[in-house]
């Protein structure tokens, strides 16, 4: 197992009431699986991702990621986010000032690699990525799709156990979509990589091996 | 230092306007760019100032002066005496038996108090004065004068003119008291040693006009010590060892007094712990440019984060990229500083006031010494400016930076 989760919950509290979002969510994760998770807008996906990264706390609940039980105030919490596990955003967040090739080495270099050694590697997952040509190009100087693109291969940079992507497509039209998913699935197939995925998007949802729903707060089989 | 910390600060260097040059940034330069060069300048200047004075009082003045205990003129075996104890001294420079009078130079306009020094100087030996004879020359004959530049000024002599001395006729008192004669010398030479007080008011003339004015056959009034340029500090010690060896009717005393340069040292700290202050205030500049920095790159803290950075290497990044420019700053800003410092010794529109500063030139010494005290306690500062508003990262929590890019 990869990834546990066990019995999550999360609310949030407003000026009146209380919200609750994850209400005793589970989630079993197997090495090589690619699994997604939709539902509607607001209803606690993203938080769940964030929580199984490490970003966020539950309010209740277990989290064990190969075997350990972390949470985001271990000590041990930044190293795992950089050894372990990789992420991916609906916004890319890739740093504007640096080119792909940079923004692709920042996990190796936090790792303590090289700045030579981490350069060569993120050119060589840029290249499998098929964005070779793109390597000194700064994030406003590429597509939508490409900055995806460099977004995964960012996350994969340290092979991490596990994948973790956030409305990876939201920001991408149809075609784009189809395409990040079909690179997904290759790098699922081609290199055994975990992936969790959150979309909205249901059709795109059940092209995963494993598909869950959230609703009210608990993650169904879709 | 880590890779990551690294690699930010190479990137910083190689590109420096793309990643972190901000309109807060440029203030913050310029703050530390004008406060250190103000500091430095000023310290600059007071050193000079400090070393130009005591070169100019160890010049101009005696190091040690031997006088008769009575008052009175030395007399031979006093003289004899001091040439027996101290002839051989190894630390003794010159030993130059003299005649000073207070005397006061006139003409239809002007009067001034004057000090008329009379020296003797053996055959043979350079005139210990000379090298301060800026016109004419420094040998005088009876009936002729070198006199201080600012006094010709005030005159307005020049080399070949005659100055009027007045002075008492100490063997001619009459009942409405001590009666005065006047003299009239030829000017040969002018004097300048940087010494205010000397350049406006000293007259040096012979031994034999000096004691024609004085009415006496004595030899000397005392004796000037000029001492080794080693042991030139120790004076006052010598002074003292001097007396006790020379007996009890000779007093030995140094001249200048120690405390003048004291006082010149301690006001150029206390201007640099004033101008220290100003590199304080820039240190504001950096604190609003630190905490501007961070709210800018929440972005980039939330993905080196996110990226598994500790808050503390995030911290790091940050603060060598800052750090670097602010070091950079202060080095330019010390070269500024000596530029300046340079500027207003060259201007012609400001000079000192030679009564109130006993110099009247400007000058500027840059010392490695005090190149590395700016550079130390604007470093420090600027750390510490630095340091407190990057505090704020630690606090920064992750999600909330996804959440609210």
């Amino acid at each position: 197992m990869i990834l546990s989760a066990q019995n999550i919950c999360k609310a949030y509290q407003d000026s009146h009431r209380t919200i609750t979002v994850l209400d005793g969510a589970n989630l079993q994760v197997q090495a090589g699986e690619l699994v997604s998770i939709t539902g509607q807008s607001g209803c606690g996906k993203s938080t769940l991702l964030h929580i199984l990264g490490l970003l966020d706390d539950s309010d209740s609940g277990t989290i064990e990621i190969g075997g350990v039980q972390v949470n985001s105030r271990h000590p041990d919490a930044p190293f795992i986010r950089n050894s372990k596990i990789g992420f991916v955003f609906q916004f890319h967040y890739l740093v504007e000032d640096l080119t792909a090739m940079e923004n692709v080495a920042l996990p190796l270099l936090i790792a303590g690699k090289k700045i030579s050694t981490s350069m060569d590697e993120a050119k060589a997952i840029l290249g499998k990525l098929g964005l070779q040509e793109r390597i000194t190009h700064f994030p406003n100087q590429l597509s939508g799709g490409e900055q995806q693109r460099v977004a995964f291969a960012r996350a994969l940079a340290n092979k991490p156990s596990i994948v973790l992507a956030d409305e990876p497509t939201g920001n991408l039209d149809p075609a784009n979509s189809l395409e990040l998913w079909k690179l997904m699935r290759q790098l699922n197939q081609d290199l055994g990589q975990t992936f969790v995925v959150v979309t909205h998007d249901r059709e795109l949802a059940k092209l995963a091996d494993k598909s869950y729903e959230l609703v009210q707060g608990k993650l169904n089989p879709l | 230092m880590k890779s990551i910390e690294r690699f930010y600060l190479l990137r910083y260097i190689k590109s420096p306007k793309r990643m972190l040059m901000r309109f807060s940034f440029v203030f913050m330069v310029l703050g530390i760019v004008i406060s250190v060069s103000i500091l430095s300048a000023g310290l600059n200047l007071f050193e000079g100032y400090e070393r130009a004075l005591k070169t100019v009082l160890l010049d101009s003045f005696a190091h040690i002066k031997i006088e008769s205990g009575n008052g009175r003129f030395l007399n031979q075996e006093q003289l004899d005496r001091i040439y027996d104890t101290l002839g051989k001294r190894p630390e003794i420079s010159a030993l130059i038996p003299y005649i000073g009078i207070n005397l006061m130079a006139i003409d239809s306009e002007n009067t001034r108090g004057c000090i008329f020094n009379a020296y003797h100087t053996p055959e043979g030996e350079d005139l210990h004065y000379g090298k301060f004879v800026v016109e004419g020359r420094p040998q005088v004959n009876d009936g002729e004068v070198v006199i201080g530049h600012y006094l010709a000024e005030e005159f307005g002599l020049k080399v070949g003119d005659e100055i009027s001395l007045l002075y008492p006729q100490l063997r001619r008192v009459t009942p409405l008291g001590v009666s005065s004669d006047t003299r009239r010398f030829k000017v040969v030479g002018l004097y300048r040693s940087g010494y205010y007080e000397f350049d406006r008011s000293l007259i040096i003339g012979t031994l034999t006009d000096a004691r024609n004015i004085l009415y006496t056959n004595d030899p000397f009034a005392a004796v000037e010590i000029k001492l080794d340029s080693k042991h030139v500090d120790k004076a006052k010690e010598l002074a003292s060892s001097y007396r006790y060896a020379l007996g009890s009717d000779l007093i030995a005393y140094p001249p200048i007094s120690g405390d003048l340069l004291r006082i010149v040292a301690m006001q150029k700290w206390l201007i640099f712990i004033v101008f220290s202050f100003l590199v304080l205030i820039a240190g504001i500049n950096v604190i609003s440019a630190v905490s501007t920095m961070i709210l800018d790159r929440k972005n980039q803290i939330a993905i080196l984060r996110t990226l598994g950075a500790t808050a503390a290497t995030v911290r790091k990044v940050i603060n060598y990229q800052i750090l670097l420019v602010c070091l950079i700053a202060i080095i330019i800003g010390q070269a500024v500083g000596a530029l300046l410092s340079l500027f207003v010794v060259k201007q012609g529109f400001y000079r000192l006031k030679g009564d109130v500063y006993f110099i009247d030139k400007l000058e500027h010494h840059i010392s490695f010494f005090n190149l590395v005290t700016v550079f130390v306690v604007a470093s420090i500062l600027v750390i510490i400016c630095v340091w407190i508003p990057s505090r704020q990262i630690n606090r920064l929590k992750i999600i909330d930076l996804i959440r609210n890019p």
